[in-house]
């Protein structure tokens, strides 16, 4: 696995742990796949309408919507999923109009929980193997915000625990093909999405080797909002080696800021916790390398909200490492 | 008084507030939030300083990370409060979904015999461990389960990593609701699952239902789903009035909600609709905290500037340094004024009465020293 493979299989499912950006990251991974040529789906699984957000546009649903060219975009539910899907095998509308109420979805996630999974895998896999009249796959890759990484590990785990409850049927065929797809490098690529903070690098490494032991190709690790150092070896060194306050005040004073000696000391303080951060960093970065997979980095914005911009940022970034 | 003003006044009397009395007074502190907030670091930040105060407190987490759960001696996961080592009054325990699901039915169920058939079901042990919503619903149980044994002042909850903050607050009336449901009836009726329906007496459809679920899921599916849901029966009442309890308990101004957040839009956003649920239903909010917030070191300079200055100083490696100094100051001007501008978008027309701000450290907090000094901040003892 290289970087540069990033974008190569049908399915990316995009993961990670709450607040890392997963779906930041998502986003910034379909525009890239636009703009090196794909045709790309962008899939929100149990969507709050973060994409709707991200790109400005109506709340996302069912139903595929071009909404930028080669770009489109859909929200998956399990409700719409399991209508679909009814409809599909037993072309009973009155069945699946019946089905398809509170109670029957509250049956689906009640008293198994993995249907759910199905349903939303399944529609995945749907998206996949469409074809166009000519032949051609409808789309060359589908990005799929996909839900956290334990609930992707239980299912490819279990899938005989999703089919336990439910020993016949199309649904246990259904699920064993999902699998397979999900099994299978040349479609399927698990994507984690990490921060260089311990916490979410410590899970990222756990799920890796979980993901990779359960058969799964896990593509390369992408670190979001990684710092800048902004400071070369011979700077760094100087900053490590200690400024007196009157050195900082007499710098800065010469270009043109005025800064009292407790200002210097403040900035000195700052200037130790950037290089703590720094350090962190690269000992998570050492950390994840235990993991054996490749890392792509995407950097720290300033920014404090994703939009289209600041996606557009990153993915420019993800199109030079896929270069 | 234009609305801009008045929002401005109430952020600021916001921050002038702290924590300090309802970690002092309260009997059930509930941290709320989306994932990756720093909800365990900030429901064990306020467990120290209630015992600190000399109450008798627990601090009941659900998903700590390694190191934190270390520093609490929560290395086993065995769902029973523990003596924290080197803090008096402090009891910590981890929550065990399977665990805690397996002793409400053994206290619950009319007999030992009963209790083994229901845990031995193979629907409740998909249940136990995987249904969604179960996290927070055994976390009430066990809330219901020390409120009620009494021996602590202070019970502080760190809610489960859901999707969606607002999963531990709907938790009591989705069960009540299912309970008292259509679903729960139907197979509670003698005969549906067995497809022998008398149609009548639950109604059109039931049974064409029943035969549909059943051509999807298998044979014998339902029927064995039906004989869990029966076997169930008789404890349903006590499911209900203790999820009733709770709510009441949580409802009450013994309690307080602490909603927890990064200065980040989307945890911003799912705090704002927290904070609005909290005062639709009539529930105590304490506060909200803002975790890893930016504190600019230059706050009256311009960030412009600054940066320019910063790139301005080349030469020896100390000027550099001292550049990129001017650079980080710069950078940390621009990402505090777009915090700010986050926060006061998300507290639009809302009041979270106090407003407690914890700076980004330079390491995440591991330790109980770490908690101590984020505890701080929440008492209102240390500004930066």
């Amino acid at each position: 696995m290289e970087t540069r493979e990033l974008l190569d299989p049908r399915v990316l499912f995009v993961t990670g742990k709450g607040g890392v950006g997963k779906s930041t990251v998502a986003a910034a991974l379909a525009l890239a796949a636009v703009r090196t040529g794909r045709r790309t789906c962008l899939v929100e699984v149990e969507g709050r309408q973060t994409m709707a957000r991200v790109f400005g546009t109506e709340p996302w649903d069912f139903d595929e919507r071009e909404i930028r060219p080669d770009l489109f975009g859909m929200s998956v539910d399990p409700e719409a999923s399991l209508s679909e899907y009814l409809d599909m095998f037993y072309g009973a509308r009155r069945i699946s109009k019946l089905v398809v109420g509170s109670t029957a979805v509250e049956f689906a996630t009640t008293a198994a929980p993995g249907i759910k999974d199905v349903l939303l895998i399944g529609k995945v896999k749907e998206l996949e193997r469409r074809r166009e009249p000519d032949g051609r796959f409808a789309y060359d890759l589908i990005v799929v915000d996909a839900p956290p990484t334990g609930r992707i590990v239980n299912f490819l785990r279990a899938p005989d625990a999703t089919t336990e409850l439910v020993n016949v049927g199309p649904i246990r065929g259904q699920a064993q093909s999902l699998v397979d797809m999900l099994l299978d490098g040349a479609r399927t690529h698990l994507q984690l999405v990490t921060l260089l903070e311990e916490m979410p690098v410590e899970e990222t490494v756990d799920s890796a080797e979980a993901l990779r032991e359960l058969g799964v190709t896990v593509g390369p690790i992408i670190v979001n909002r990684a710092l800048e150092p902004g400071l070369d070896e011979e700077a760094r060194a100087a900053l490590v080696d200690g400024l007196d306050n009157g050195e900082v005040v007499a710098a800065a004073g010469e270009a043109g800021v005025d800064l009292t000696e407790e200002d210097a000391e403040r900035l000195l303080a700052r200037g130790e916790r950037h290089l703590h951060r720094l350090d962190l960093e690269e000992r998570m970065r050492e950390r994840l390398r235990g993991a054996h997979t490749p890392v792509a980095e995407l950097p720290f914005l300033a920014s404090r909200e994703f939009r289209e911009p600041q996606v557009s940022a990153l993915a420019d970034r993800l199109v030079e490492l896929t270069a | 008084m234009p609305p801009q003003r008045r929002d401005a006044e109430t952020l600021a009397a916001a921050r002038e507030r702290d924590l300090a009395e309802a970690i002092a007074e309260r009997h059930v502190l509930v941290c709320t939030g989306s994932g990756g907030v720093g909800k365990t670091t900030t429901a064990a930040s306020i467990a120290l300083a209630a015992a600190a105060q000399g109450r008798r407190t627990l601090v009941l987490t659900i998903d700590p990370a390694r190191r934190l759960a270390q520093s609490l001696g929560l290395s086993s996961l065995d769902n029973t409060p523990r003596q924290v080592a080197g803090v008096e009054h402090l009891d910590a325990m981890m929550l065990d979904m399977k665990r805690t699901f397996d002793e409400v039915i053994e206290r619950h169920a009319e007999s030992a015999d009963r209790a083994r058939t229901i845990t031995s079901n193979r629907f409740y042990q998909q249940m136990s461990s995987s249904l969604a919503g179960t996290q927070e619903y055994m976390a009430m149980e066990k809330l219901y389960d020390l409120h009620s044994q009494g021996r602590y002042d202070c019970l502080v909850i760190d809610t489960p990593p859901t999707r969606n903050a607002l999963d531990f607050l709907d938790a009591p009336k989705r069960l009540t609701d299912f309970l008292e449901g259509r679903f729960l009836k139907m197979f509670l009726t003698p005969g549906v699952a067995a497809g022998r329906v008398a149609s009548k007496a639950v109604g059109v459809g039931t049974g064409m239902f029943m035969r549909a679920a059943s051509r999807i899921t298998g044979s014998g599916v339902m029927a064995d789903l039906a004989g869990f849901f029966q076997s169930l029966d008789g404890m349903y009442e006590g499911f209900k009035a203790r999820a009733q309890a709770v709510y009441r308990l949580l409802q009450s101004p013994e309690s307080g909600f602490i909603v927890v957040t990064t200065p980040e839009e989307h945890a911003l956003r799912e705090a704002r609709y927290f904070l609005q649920r909290l005062a639709q239903d009539g529930m105590p909010t304490a506060g909200l905290v803002v975790n890893r917030t930016t504190v600019p070191d230059l706050p009256h300079a311009s960030a412009d500037a600054l940066a320019a200055a910063g790139a301005a100083l080349d030469g020896a490696p100390g000027r550099r340094a001292v550049g990129a100094l001017l650079g980080l100051a710069a950078a940390d001007l621009d990402v505090a004024h777009r915090e700010e501008r986050a926060l006061a978008a998300a507290l639009h027309d809302l009041d979270p009465r106090v407003l407690v701000e914890v700076p980004q450290r330079a390491e995440d907090v591991h330790d109980v020293e770490g908690l101590a000094w984020v505890g701080r901040r929440l008492l209102g003892e240390a500004v930066r």
